[in-house]
């Protein structure tokens, strides 16, 4: 049987990209080969290298080469605060808006029992021996507000209290700029219930 | 037409789906149990992901056919019950035992009054939370046609507060043998009847012989959010 042409399978491989579909990969390709041949290049050996060689960190377990990652070897950064997260993408949200100084835990994912999501998949035994080891002062829980994210800030509080850790959790509430009317009624009986002195 | 219709229902579980949709297994008074398209209810102009969540209780509206319905609306209908800690995790359990349970498209009007009347108790308090799940445990058998009798024994007598008795699979209650390690006390069969309340030493046995009863219909394989509860008992 013939080998598929060449531009076909480089279209039905761009459709791996999230929001990608027929149309776009089709675009895209017609764009690399038509327009911009080096660029395309770059994007393969990149790629090829990245798929090859980018892993978890040992420490905070973000996607990284290295065995630590740039923010865990940071030696500026504060190691008694860890902040836990569901994500590498939201390591790199808090890391750009928030003027956090400490490091991170990643958990790649959430507890979620009907997924087959349990503690042990979510290598919670990881985080509980770094709690454990007394580095740790705060551990600030920035999970999502859904309710797997809350089930396991509170799995991950229970594990910190027993090391005598401090646990915070982000705050709920109404986004800047927001308008209250347009506020789903959840958010802002959580923003009502954890108002702040002025 | 059906399409008109507004349901309540709650969400049992929702995974994303494609960018901006979410995939969500619904359970219903009159549909039972089945699977629903929110599409790109993910950030953009429809986002509504904060209503779309377990244990709110909503006012769907379904379009389509196919085994996937579309979600045409979904509305909060009412606060959501606000379940915290392990309660939470009570909540995981007991939509778990629906997932694996409940057919699909199999409606129990009943067996969801029952869920919302469970999660309303299990947003309450902590004090009494396996009682909840106990009685919910038994609703759900029921409905599903398994009629588990804590009332009376096989041969119709009723059990003695004071004896012990072991539970057979599709027979029923009978006298235990000495030192029946799956035995259960006479006390704790009228607690699961709750017709007394559960102290310590009922708690754990209804759990187990629940426990065990349960197993046989989820065919070997065990609840996921059980472990939720098991390892930190361990560390406290």
């Amino acid at each position: 049987m013939a080998e598929r042409p060449l531009l076909g399978q480089l279209i039905d491989a761009l459709k791996c990209l999230p929001g990608v579909g027929p149309k776009s990969a089709q675009r895209m390709a017609f764009h690399l080969l038509e327009r911009d041949r080096e660029g395309g290049r770059k994007l393969a050996r990149v790629l090829d290298e990245a798929m090859e060689r980018v892993g978890h960190c040992n420490m905070c377990r973000t996607l990284t080469e290295a065995e630590l990652c740039r923010l865990c070897s940071n030696p500026k950064r504060d190691p008694a605060t860890l902040c836990v997260v569901e994500t590498p993408a939201d390591v790199m949200a808090v890391e750009q808006a928030a003027g956090y100084r400490g490091l991170y835990f990643v958990l790649n994912g959430r507890l979620s029992p009907i997924d087959g999501v349990g503690p042990r998949e979510l290598g919670l035994d990881l985080l509980e021996r770094r709690l454990a080891d007394g580095k740790v002062e705060e551990v600030i829980l920035a999970t999502n507000t859904t309710v797997e994210g809350e089930a396991t800030a509170h799995y991950i509080s229970e594990m910190a209290h027993a090391s005598k850790v401090r646990v915070t959790r982000i705050a709920y509430g109404i986004p800047l700029g927001g308008e209250l009317g347009y506020v789903d009624g959840g958010t802002l009986s959580h923003a009502i219930a954890g108002r702040r002195e002025m | 037409m059906e399409r008109d219709i507004l349901h309540s229902a709650f969400i049992l579980h929702r995974r994303p789906y494609s960018n901006t949709s979410l995939l969500l297994e619904l359970f219903t008074p009159r549909l039972g149990r089945l699977p629903a398209l929110a599409k790109g209810v993910l950030g953009g102009k429809r986002n509504n992901s904060a209503a779309l969540q377990p244990f709110q209780p909503l006012l769907v509206r379904l379009a389509g056919r196919g085994e996937v319905r579309v979600l045409a609306v979904g509305e909060a209908d009412g606060e959501a019950l606000p379940l915290k800690a392990r309660g939470l995790y009570c909540g995981f359990y007991l939509n778990e035992l629906l997932m694996r349970l409940l057919g699909r498209d199999d409606p129990h009007p009943r067996l969801y009054q029952h869920y919302f009347e469970a999660l309303g108790a299990l947003s309450r308090g902590i004090d009494e939370l396996e009682p909840v799940l106990r009685r919910f445990e038994i609703a759900l058998l029921r409905e599903l046609g398994y009629q588990p009798e804590f009332d009376r024994l096989a041969d119709g007598s009723a059990p003695d507060p004071q004896g012990r008795y072991a539970y057979r699979l599709e027979e029923g209650l009978a006298p235990a043998q000495l030192h029946d390690p799956g035995a259960v006390s006479g006390r704790t069969l009228q607690a699961l009847c709750g017709e007394v309340d559960f102290g310590d030493h009922e708690r754990r046995e209804a759990r187990r012989l629940m426990r065990g009863i349960l197993s046989h219909y989820l065919g070997g394989r065990p609840l996921k959010s059980r472990e939720l509860f098991q390892s930190r008992i361990g560390n406290k």
